[in-house]
């Protein structure tokens, strides 16, 4: 019953992923197809963390983006001073810092909460964040420095990709294949999932729920630090709250199309959204919408998935 | 006529088959036991006749009326009210304002009208908590009326409940295995309370219960179930010595160590009361 | 055979908890009232509030009133999340949507269809209403969790495409929303937003101790037994999403016509944070906390202007550059909503348990912290 409902699932993604990109193709929107795929990986990214963070606690991590915009902004002022591989170095560490200090500070104490209490903690440590970005910096934005700096090292439909996108997709392909072991086939990762869902018996067998805990906050920050240094130089500049504020939804709701239990249906998920996005700021259909025509599309997407399968396109029903 | 008819109720859970070709009667002013292993189906039993399961096939009638796809609250509005295993109340509350609570649809006024205070929702209010204190006397619980559910004993808890189904004005009051988690002495008790509020209040009980002496006294008929299907039914005499009966609980007891119940209920089974 | 209605102790008073559960002696069970002193300290008590409530924003100037008609208006705004937060137990990151759209609706009523203010009120409490009642409806299809995210991107979508519609909103640039005739200075209508906070507050007090409030709490604590109450849950939900969104746009029209300008960009995420800090730290379910917790964030810019001392204490922190007004809600909001959250669950209307229960008459109990919080099922996401 379960291959089957799973089989369903991968049948479903490729028939959709499919049916995308012949429209896309047929109706010229090929440019729409590789940027879309292209900011679609930073937010699968995000969305990477995100569903870590679910499989492992089963809470909605509001702060993942800050994990982000912390590395971004450490990066930014780290690059004036010291070479950048060691000021992005430096970035990564503050973001696992800062995971780290989430989860003893907030996340322990509220071990036994609700999720939804945990959700809005988590809100409440991405709005410090931010204000905090506010009170001693500036509100302007301001550029950061890519890792690579080709910028047209590809040149596909008509689109030009530099280094750093390819960094991006490939940074992206490596770390979700390497989740993908870690949880399914190492003690370890096995264990984390094995904590949430049965802390006791996880206690007995002598694993420190706690430090699991400890070191899931720590990965998740890890992979949203490297989506910030990764993806916001890209964009232009950064401002405070930059992955809050641009990627966070996009990314749940690529989570959630993708399936919150699916680390690769959150990589899938991010590029699908990425698609609709650039579809929507394109096609000329869109462009009497009032407002940003993104959002909406967005909306919708979610909506749609939570009512027709809400376990999304690869993850387990129930 | 009977209070309550199950007639031919199956139910499947995926492979599970957790109620087959279930049919049982509940006449008026009657006390129904029912019985079985642990697992065989009887609470699955009553979530379908109080509504929490729609069955796949088969009918379930109240009071004469085909109940079958009315969702709870309005079988509640009929006549029925239910305990549970683990205790339904609202634990954040007062004893009295679960009373108070379960008193829903007997409130005199409407909710708009509550919200927006009319003088009238002031004295339906009153009522409403001097009906509480009353059924709170009959069941021996007035000294406890203001303090919170949560801490309270288990034994006290499970009175409490009843309380609150009784509350709700039932003609049938479901039970799910209400002497749980009490000895004897208080097992007898239960028994008293149950044959006085059936006297005192003409209502019908159904209940699922492994205590076997409490069955046999007070119960005036029993169905026995098990792995979901009807094994046994009749006077308590008949059924408890019915050698599929105590073959169904021996086997159960020799595969499934946590029915420790069942050991004892074995015992009481071969004693004569 | 009688024996139960003649038994006086519930299950044995050897029975550990039985005798601390009544908390009393049996037969000992005296009320507690004040001494005439005490009654006199309670009466001051009670006149200063209502002289800090009703004289003493009067004494001040135009701009000033109308801070304090903001933090009236967010009184209402925090009972309106109280309901979906508090009483029903669903979280919307969102609610600024809410506000928003009663906001513009009555903004929209008053300047392009040329009705009066009490149409425009009207208006956008029924606007708010209805909104919340879809939503509701898609809260019954879509637990916990995954509605959080819905009432999100809800947000999102309201302030970024449905407040950019140019008819109904004036596009990008706004919507006047003049103050309703009568009330044209500002102490005016402060009192009518005290009138209006007067009124919820009535609604909320009469909803919570009548039949619908005790049914929300038992649906919101275990709807299983809620159902065999003969509550209709599905029903009983909505009706709260009704009511909290109309009490929502009743504040977002008293605050279009507070600040006589609406404009798109006011509804942010940002705003929906700042709504759900002010209704937790004030503490979920004490109308009291929920009104002084949204008038505290509603005032804090105003405080440090006040008291500059406050103002310096902040710059005081070693290191930081200065905060400044408008940051400092900012970083004060999300730090108190930790601290809540995580050591004082109760909020600020927990704290105040013992001042609230001497106020009306009982004994000051430093220990009354209320009803003990029971662990909510938690919603499968």
């Amino acid at each position: 019953m379960e291959r089957l409902r799973e089989r369903q699932g991968e049948a479903i993604t490729a028939a959709i992923l499919a049916g995308l990109v012949l429209v896309l193709l047929v109706t010229g929107e090929k440019q729409s197809l590789v940027i879309g795929t292209i900011t679609g990986a930073a937010y699968g990214f995000v969305a990477l963390g995100l569903v870590l963070i679910y499989k492992s606690s089963g809470v909605f991590n509001f702060a993942q983006g800050e994990f982000g915009t912390v590395a971004v902004y450490t990066l930014y002022l780290l690059d004036f001073d010291v070479p950048y591989g060691i000021a992005l170095l430096g970035a990564l560490a503050v973001a696992v810092v800062f995971g780290v200090v989430v989860e003893r500070v907030v996340v322990r104490p509220l071990f036994d909460a609700p999720r939804v209490t945990l959700l809005v903690a988590t809100a409440g440590v991405a709005l410090l964040s931010i204000a905090v970005q506010v009170w001693f910096g500036e509100a302007t934005a301001r550029p950061v420095d890519r890792a690579l700096p080709t910028l047209d090292r590809v040149t596909l439909l008509d689109v030009q990709i530099s280094d750093q996108r390819i960094l991006l997709l490939v940074a992206l392909g490596v770390l979700a294949a390497l989740l993908a072991v870690f949880f399914n086939k190492t003690n370890l990762g096995l264990a984390i999932l094995g904590a949430s869902q049965e802390p006791t018996a996880t206690e007995l067998m002598g694993i420190s729920v706690k430090r699991l805990s400890t070191l899931t906050w720590a990965i998740a920050a890890l992979l949203g630090g490297i989506a910030g240094v990764l993806a916001v130089p890209e964009t232009g500049g950064f401002a405070p709250g930059i992955l809050t504020s641009s990627f966070l939804i996009p990314a749940f709701t690529a989570a959630v199309i993708g399936g919150m239990t699916s680390l690769p249906g959150a990589f899938l998920g991010g590029v699908i959204i990425g698609v609709i996005e650039a579809v929507a700021a394109s096609a000329p259909v869109f462009e009497d919408l009032p407002g940003s025509p993104g959002t909406l599309l967005v909306f919708i997407a979610l909506i749609i998935v939570l009512t027709a399968r809400p376990q999304g396109l690869l993850g387990k029903a129930g | 006529m009977s209070v309550l008819e199950t007639r031919s109720v199956s139910i499947r859970f995926g492979g599970v088959f957790a109620n087959t070709d279930v049919s049982l009667k509940v006449g008026e002013w009657e006390i129904v036991g029912i019985i079985g292993p642990n697992g065989a189906g009887k609470t699955t039993a009553f979530n379908i006749v109080t509504g929490f399961y729609r069955p796949n096939s088969g009918r379930v009638l109240f009071k004469g009326r085909d109940v079958t796809d009315l969702p709870v609250h309005q079988r509640t509005a009929l006549g029925m009210g239910r305990t549970f295993q683990n205790v339904g109340l609202v634990k954040g509350s007062t004893v009295r304002e679960n009373l108070v609570s379960a008193q829903y649809l007997e409130s005199d006024y409407s909710v708009l009208a509550g919200m927006l205070g009319s003088p009238r929702t002031f004295v339906a209010e009153r009522g409403l908590r001097r009906k509480a204190d009353a059924v709170a006397e009959l069941m021996g619980l007035g000294d406890i009326l203001d303090t919170q559910v949560v801490g309270l004993p288990y034994g006290v808890l499970k009175r409490v409940e009843i309380a609150t189904v009784l509350a709700t004005d039932p003609d049938l009051v479901l039970l799910d295995e209400p002497s749980s988690g009490m000895g004897p002495e208080e097992a007898h008790e239960l028994g008293d309370t149950l044959l006085e509020l059936r006297r005192e209040l003409g209502i019908s009980i159904a209940m699922i219960e492994h205590h076997v002496p409490l069955v046999v006294r007070v119960c005036d008929y029993v169905y026995c179930l098990n792995f979901g299907q009807m094994l046994a039914e009749g006077l308590p005499d008949e059924v408890r010595n019915h050698p599929q009966v105590v073959t169904a609980y021996l086997g159960e007891e020799a595969e499934n160590p946590e029915i420790a119940g069942a050991e004892k209920q074995l015992e009481s089974l071969l004693d004569s009361e | 055979m009688a024996t139960t209605v003649e038994r006086d102790r519930p299950g044995g008073d050897d029975r550990p908890g039985a005798a601390a559960a009544s908390g009393t002696e049996p037969g000992v069970r005296a009320r507690f009232t004040p001494s005439p002193l005490g009654w006199a300290a309670r009466g001051v008590a009670w006149v200063a509030l209502a002289w800090l409530v009703l004289v003493f924003p009067l004494s001040r100037e135009g701009f000033e009133l109308q801070r304090f008609s903001q933090a009236v208006i967010y009184g209402i705004i925090g009972l309106s999340l109280n309901v979906l937060l508090g009483y029903v137990g669903q979280i919307s990151l969102g609610h600024q949507a809410f506000v928003g759209i009663g906001a513009f609706t009555s903004a929209y009523i008053v300047t392009e269809q040329n009705l009066s203010f009490w149409a425009g009120v009207g208006a956008g409490v029924a606007v708010g209403g209805l909104q919340a009642l879809v939503l509701g409806g898609v809260s019954l299809r879509i637990t916990g969790l995954y509605f959080a995210l819905v009432t999100l991107s809800y947000g999102l979508v309201a302030e970024q495409n449905v407040f950019q519609i140019e008819e109904l909103t004036g596009g990008g640039q706004g919507q006047p929303a003049p103050k309703p005739s009568g009330f044209e200075s500002d102490w005016r209508y402060y009192y009518l937003c005290l009138a209006f906070l007067a009124i919820v507050l009535w609604v909320d007090w009469r909803m919570m101790r009548t039949k619908a409030g005790r049914a929300l709490l038992a649906l919101r604590e275990n709807p299983r037994v809620a159902s065999t109450f003969g509550i209709n849950v599905k029903v009983l939900t909505l009706l709260a999403f009704v009511v909290s969104g109309a009490f929502a746009g009743l504040g977002g029209a008293l605050l279009a016509h507070n600040d006589t300008f609406v404009s798109p960009e006011t509804w942010s995420f940002n705003l929906a944070l700042v709504f759900v800090i002010m209704t937790v730290v004030g503490g979920l379910r004490s109308r009291a906390g929920v009104v002084i917790g949204s008038a505290f964030f509603a005032l804090i810019g105003y405080l440090l202007q006040k008291f500059p001392a406050l103002q310096d204490g902040l710059n005081a922190i070693p290191g930081a550059p200065d905060l400044s007004r408008e940051i400092a809600p900012l970083v004060i909001g999300p730090i108190l909503l930790l601290v809540t959250l995580t050591l004082f669950p109760g909020g600020i209307g927990q704290q105040i348990r013992p001042i609230v229960g001497w106020l009306r008459g009982r004994r000051f109990d430093l220990r009354d912290r209320g009803p003990k919080e029971v662990q909510i099922t938690d919603v499968r996401a």
